[in-house]
């Protein structure tokens, strides 16, 4: 259980380092709320048919924040040249991927959750009736765009123009997110209110699939 | 014929963008040649010098 | 270099047979009429891209695992090639569509798939012109190879699911092909296949040559 003891310890500074200024949480936050409401703005459609259109521009908006928001994590390690003391801290080095997986998920949960009550005013949506399926929905989408997103940070901090490349590298992988949470969330808070298997079953098979790759695989991502 | 027009641009383009690829990789390919056969070249000659 | 000659020769010979089959043999279809002919060469290269797609991966894992540098000269030039083949898919597809349904695109299952999978080789291909170190962007674009050829068939699933739950008016139908039809189709994945491995082979000789003259440019600095 080293690797949970490992791991642990190192979410514990991960998200001790993100809350001591909260600055990511804050600018990825008011990020999300900008772009849902310049879709909005840009999309009659949102206004006309909100439970159908909504929750796609929701997840967008996601999916772009995240893209920006996942772009520290590998970055301020290559910055501060701190990635060989937590490669030689820790046993396992998917300890370290974990950690930063774990703190994601919860960053961008927290993200999401003050961004919900704010998105059901602008499109008249009622959530609190299915909070806990959509909290389930949220749940696993943001799994799989963690996943993805710390990998492909720890990738794009190897290369140039890493702004552009983490977004371009991204958004195309979480097609399958992208829909099966929007679906899902749709379904959720139409007429009535369903949650959708089908839907979940792709992405806990995209969260299966891509946290086995990370495994198997990640650590020749965080050689020297 | 209107759709035969589209039957050949469709095909032009796709066997286009085959030769293009083959086109371009040959070009490459030439140059880099040129490159080896210099530095075997040069690399002969600073070896003959070297005797 | 005589056999690759051949081969060649071969592959042009087979491209002229399958030309002449797709525009003389298949019979006509009676609702599209001569712009159907555009599906011998349309669907195939979208079987042809992903069978490339399918050795780049095999040539990313090879590379992860073993670090020998050939598997990365198959990586990228298979997916190099099978960019190429999708290309060719994406712009074949609006030129058989406006003719026969009246839109350059359709949001199809089909169509769609395929364009995110362009955009994500593409993105492959991006990736390891911004790593300058040979062995770093070997390494790295093997990881984001893997990554992406698992996420194939999830997109492939997840939009196919998601058109059949919000159908279209069908598009791109080759649903009940006649024999004929059929083994023209069949000729032609059988000589685009031939092509992918001619392109991919001769893509995979200028990595090769790059690597060589790199080893002898450190040799000349060495002297």
């Amino acid at each position: 259980m080293r690797l949970l003891a490992n791991t642990t310890a190192l979410l514990g500074k991960e998200l001790q380092t993100e809350f001591r200024s909260r600055e990511l949480l804050i600018t990825t936050m008011f990020f999300v709320l900008t772009v849902i409401a310049l879709f909005s703005i840009t999309f009659d459609a949102a206004v006309s048919d909100p439970k159908n259109v909504g929750p796609g521009l929701l997840w967008l908006a996601i999916l772009f924040s995240s893209s920006l928001m996942l772009q520290p994590c590998f970055l301020k390690e290559r910055t501060n040249d701190t990635l060989s003391a937590l490669r030689l801290s820790v046993g396992d080095p998917f300890a370290i991927f974990l950690a930063k997986l774990v703190a994601n998920v919860c960053l961008l949960l927290i993200t999401e959750l003050l961004a919900l009550p704010i998105f059901a005013v602008f499109f008249n949506v009622k959530i609190m009736r299915v909070f806990p399926q959509l909290m389930l929905v949220f749940l696993l989408g943001s799994i799989g765009i963690a996943v993805t997103g710390t990998a492909l940070s720890a990738i794009s901090s190897q290369a140039r123009m890493r702004e552009l490349l983490l977004p371009m590298l991204l958004l195309p992988l979480l097609v399958p997110i992208l829909l099966a949470s929007t679906e899902a969330t749709v379904a959720l808070l139409g007429e009535n209110p369903a949650l959708r298997l089908d839907w979940m079953a792709i992405l806990a098979a995209f969260d299966l699939v891509f946290l086995t790759a990370l495994w198997l695989f990640g650590e020749y991502l965080l050689e020297e | 014929m209107k759709n035969l027009d589209s039957v050949f641009a469709a095909y032009l383009i796709g066997w286009g963008i085959f030769f293009v690829f083959s086109l371009s990789v040959a070009r490459r390919a030439a140059g880099l040649k040129e490159e080896l056969g210099r530095l075997k070249e040069r690399l002969q000659d600073s070896a003959r010098q070297g005797k | 270099m005589a056999k690759t000659g051949v081969y060649t020769f071969l592959v042009c010979v087979l491209m002229g047979v399958t030309a002449y089959a797709s525009f003389y043999i298949a019979p006509t279809e009676s609702t599209m009429g001569l712009v159907q002919r555009i599906f011998y060469l349309h669907a195939p290269s979208g079987m042809v891209s992903l069978m490339a797609f399918m050795i780049s991966c095999i040539g990313s894992v090879a590379y992860i695992l073993t670090r020998k540098p050939k598997w990365d000269w198959l990586a990228v030039s298979s997916a190099e090639v099978g960019v190429a083949f999708c290309t060719v898919v994406l712009l074949t597809g609006p030129i058989w569509a406006h003719p026969a349904w009246g839109v350059w695109w359709a949001w199809d299952a089909r169509l769609t798939s395929t364009l995110v999978l362009w955009l994500l080789y593409v993105a492959f291909l991006i990736l390891r012109t911004m790593i300058d170190d040979a062995d770093r962007r070997a390494l790295v674009s093997a990881f984001f190879g893997v990554f992406t050829f698992l996420d194939v068939p999830l997109v492939y699933g997840s939009i196919w699911w998601w058109r059949t739950q919000h159908p279209q008016p069908v598009v791109f139908t080759s649903a009940g092909l006649d024999p004929t039809m059929r083994k023209v189709f069949y000729l032609s994945w059988l000589s685009l296949t031939c092509l992918m491995a001619l392109l991919i082979r001769q893509r995979y000789e200028l990595e090769s040559s790059r690597e060589e003259l790199r080893t002898l440019e450190q040799e000349l600095e060495a002297t």
